[in-house]
C-alpha cells in the first residue's frame, strides 16, 4: 500500500500546480516577473534525497512519468518537462551521495536542480521557438523569482515529508524489492 | 566503471532522441490529441475540478474582503450608470426592431449569420504553470460541443481560442499567448462604413500589448481608446466580439503600414467563468481560412 503513496501525492501536487497561480496576488501576476511553480519537481527532489537508496531509482522513474504528465496536461508540447526533469533528478540523485540530507542540503540541491531544469526548459523552448526572450531577461524575470517561490514551497514541504519519506525508504529495503 | 559511463551516455542519447521525436510529434500541425493525451487530460481535469472548488472559494473570500472597501464608491457609480442604461435599453430595443425590419426588407441574411453563435458556458479549472504558454483548461469538451479554434470570451471581451479539445475538458490558448499563427481579423467600427480593418497578429510580450496591423492603408487616423472588435471575416470567430482598446499607434518596421498596440479588454488573470462561442452557422469551410482574409 505504501508504494502507492508516492504516485498519489505526486498526482495531487500535479493537480494543485494548476491552481498555483490563483494563489498569487494579482499584481504579482501582472508584473514582469514570471513565477513558474515546479512543485512536482521539488517533491521529486525529496524522493531522490530521502526515499531512494543506492539501488533504487524511483525518483528518476517518477520524474519521467510525471514530467510527461505535466507536458500533456499543461503544455501540450511533449517531452520537454519529461527530459529536463528526469535528467536533472538523475543529477541530483548522483549529487546526494556526496552530502548528508538535512534541510540546507535539500534547499541547495533544490535550487541547483531548479536552475538546471528550468534552464533546460528555457533552452529547449527557445530552440523550438516557443519563447524568444534574451538570457539576461530570463535570469532576472523568470529564473530568480521561480527559484525563490519554489524554495518557499520546499521549506513548507520539508517538515511534512522528510521523516516520512526516510521511513518509507527504509521500509522498502526491508521488503527487499529494488528497481 | 567505463561500462557504466557508456551506459549513461547511451541513456542520455536515447533520451535526447526521444525528446526530439516527441517535440517534433507535438509541434506539427495536428488536428486531434492522441487517445492517451485525452484520457490523461480528462482524468486530471476531473481531479482539477474537484480541487478547484475549495481553492476558488478561498481566493474569492480574500478578494471579497478587498472588494468591501470599495463598495460604497462603486455603488454610487453604478446607480448613476444604471439610470443611463434604462434609457439605453429602450433605445436598443427600438433599434433592434428597426434593424430587423430593414434586414427583412433587404433580404439580408449574411451579416446576420456572421454575428450569431451558440454560447457554451464553461468554468476555468486550471491554468498552466508554464507562463510562456498562457493556457488554461476549461471543464467543457467535445461532448459538450466544443471544437478546435472556437473563440472563448468573457462578458468583457475575447480571451482566447480553444486549442485542443478532449472529451470532457479542453485547453484554451489565451490572447496573451497568441503568435503569428493565431490571427484574428478585427475592425474598428466607425460611422458611414469608414471601418478600419486589420489583423491581430499576436501578442508582444515586451510591451504587453496585442499587435493590430491595419491592412487597409488608411488615411483615417486611429485614435487612442478606440475599441477593436472581431470582424468575423476570418471565418473562425463571429463578428462583434470586443477584443481590446487601442493604446498607441506606431508605424511598422518598414514604415508601410501602421500598427496599433492594443490592450485586451478582458482580464486574463482573473478568469473564472467563460463562454465558448460556437459559431455553428458556418462549420467546415471556416477552419482553414483563418489567415487568408483579404479585405
Amino acid at each position: 500500500m505504501k508504494r502507492a503513496y508516492l504516485p498519489l501525492i505526486l498526482l495531487l501536487i500535479l493537480v494543485l500546480q494548476g491552481v498555483s497561480l490563483d494563489l498569487l496576488p494579482g499584481n504579482l501576476l501582472r508584473s514582469d516577473w514570471l513565477i513558474v511553480s515546479h512543485w512536482v519537481f521539488i517533491f521529486l527532489v525529496f524522493i531522490a534525497v530521502f526515499y531512494d537508496n543506492e539501488s533504487t531509482h524511483y525518483s528518476v522513474l517518477y520524474a519521467l512519468i510525471f514530467g510527461l504528465l505535466i507536458d500533456i496536461v499543461y503544455t501540450s508540447t511533449l517531452g520537454v518537462y519529461m527530459f529536463s526533469y528526469a535528467s536533472t533528478i538523475y543529477l541530483i540523485y548522483g549529487l546526494k551521495k556526496l552530502l548528508h540530507g538535512n534541510i540546507l542540503v535539500v534547499a541547495l540541491l533544490g535550487s541547483v536542480g531548479l536552475i538546471v531544469s528550468d534552464g533546460m526548459i528555457y533552452l529547449i523552448y527557445s530552440v523550438v521557438g516557443l519563447t524568444d526572450i534574451p538570457w539576461s531577461m530570463y535570469l532576472t524575470n523568470r529564473l530568480l523569482p521561480t527559484i525563490g517561490s519554489n524554495l518557499i514551497f520546499l521549506f513548507v514541504l520539508y517538515p511534512l515529508f522528510a521523516k516520512k519519506l526516510t521511513n518509507w525508504g527504509k521500509d522498502q529495503i526491508t521488503k527487499g524489492n529494488s528497481f | 566503471m567505463s561500462f557504466l559511463r557508456k551506459k549513461r551516455l547511451f541513456l542520455l542519447l536515447i533520451g535526447f532522441i526521444l525528446l526530439v521525436a516527441l517535440i517534433g510529434f507535438s509541434l506539427r500541425d495536428r488536428e486531434d490529441l492522441t487517445i492517451i493525451e485525452e484520457i490523461v487530460n480528462d482524468t486530471v481535469g476531473w481531479a482539477q475540478s474537484v480541487v478547484h472548488a475549495p481553492v476558488n472559494w478561498v481566493t474569492n473570500v480574500t478578494r471579497n474582503i478587498g472588494d468591501f472597501k470599495d463598495t460604497y464608491e462603486e455603488n454610487k457609480l453604478l446607480k448613476q450608470k444604471l439610470a443611463e442604461y434604462k434609457g439605453l435599453i429602450y433605445e436598443v430595443q427600438e433599434l433592434k426592431e428597426e434593424n430587423e425590419d430593414l434586414r427583412k426588407n433587404l433580404e439580408l441574411t449574411e451579416s446576420d449569420a456572421i454575428r450569431n453563435y451558440n454560447p457554451i458556458q464553461a468554468t476555468v479549472i486550471s491554468r498552466s504553470p508554464e507562463r510562456w504558454l498562457e493556457q488554461v483548461t476549461i471543464n467543457k469538451g467535445k461532448d459538450n460541443g466544443v471544437k478546435k479554434n472556437m473563440a472563448v470570451i468573457t462578458p468583457e471581451g475575447m480571451v482566447g481560442k480553444v486549442m485542443t479539445p478532449s472529451k470532457h475538458t479542453s485547453t484554451v490558448q489565451l490572447l496573451t499567448g497568441f503568435d503569428q499563427f493565431n490571427r484574428i481579423s478585427g475592425e474598428i467600427s466607425r460611422d458611414k462604413g469608414d471601418n478600419i480593418f486589420g489583423m491581430i497578429e499576436g501578442y508582444d510580450k515586451k510591451s504587453k500589448h496585442l499587435i493590430f496591423r491595419i491592412i487597409e492603408e488608411s488615411q483615417k487616423d486611429v485614435k487612442k481608446d478606440e475599441l477593436i472588435v472581431s470582424s468575423g471575416m476570418g471565418g473562425v470567430f463571429p463578428a462583434g466580439l470586443p477584443i481590446g482598446k487601442v493604446q498607441e499607434v506606431v508605424p511598422d518596421k518598414y514604415g508601410l503600414t501602421k500598427t496599433a498596440l492594443v490592450k485586451p479588454s478582458a482580464d486574463m488573470y482573473e478568469l473564472n467563468q467563460v463562454i465558448v462561442v460556437d459559431r455553428s452557422v458556418q462549420t467546415d469551410e471556416g477552419q482553414e481560412s483563418e489567415e487568408e482574409e483579404e479585405e
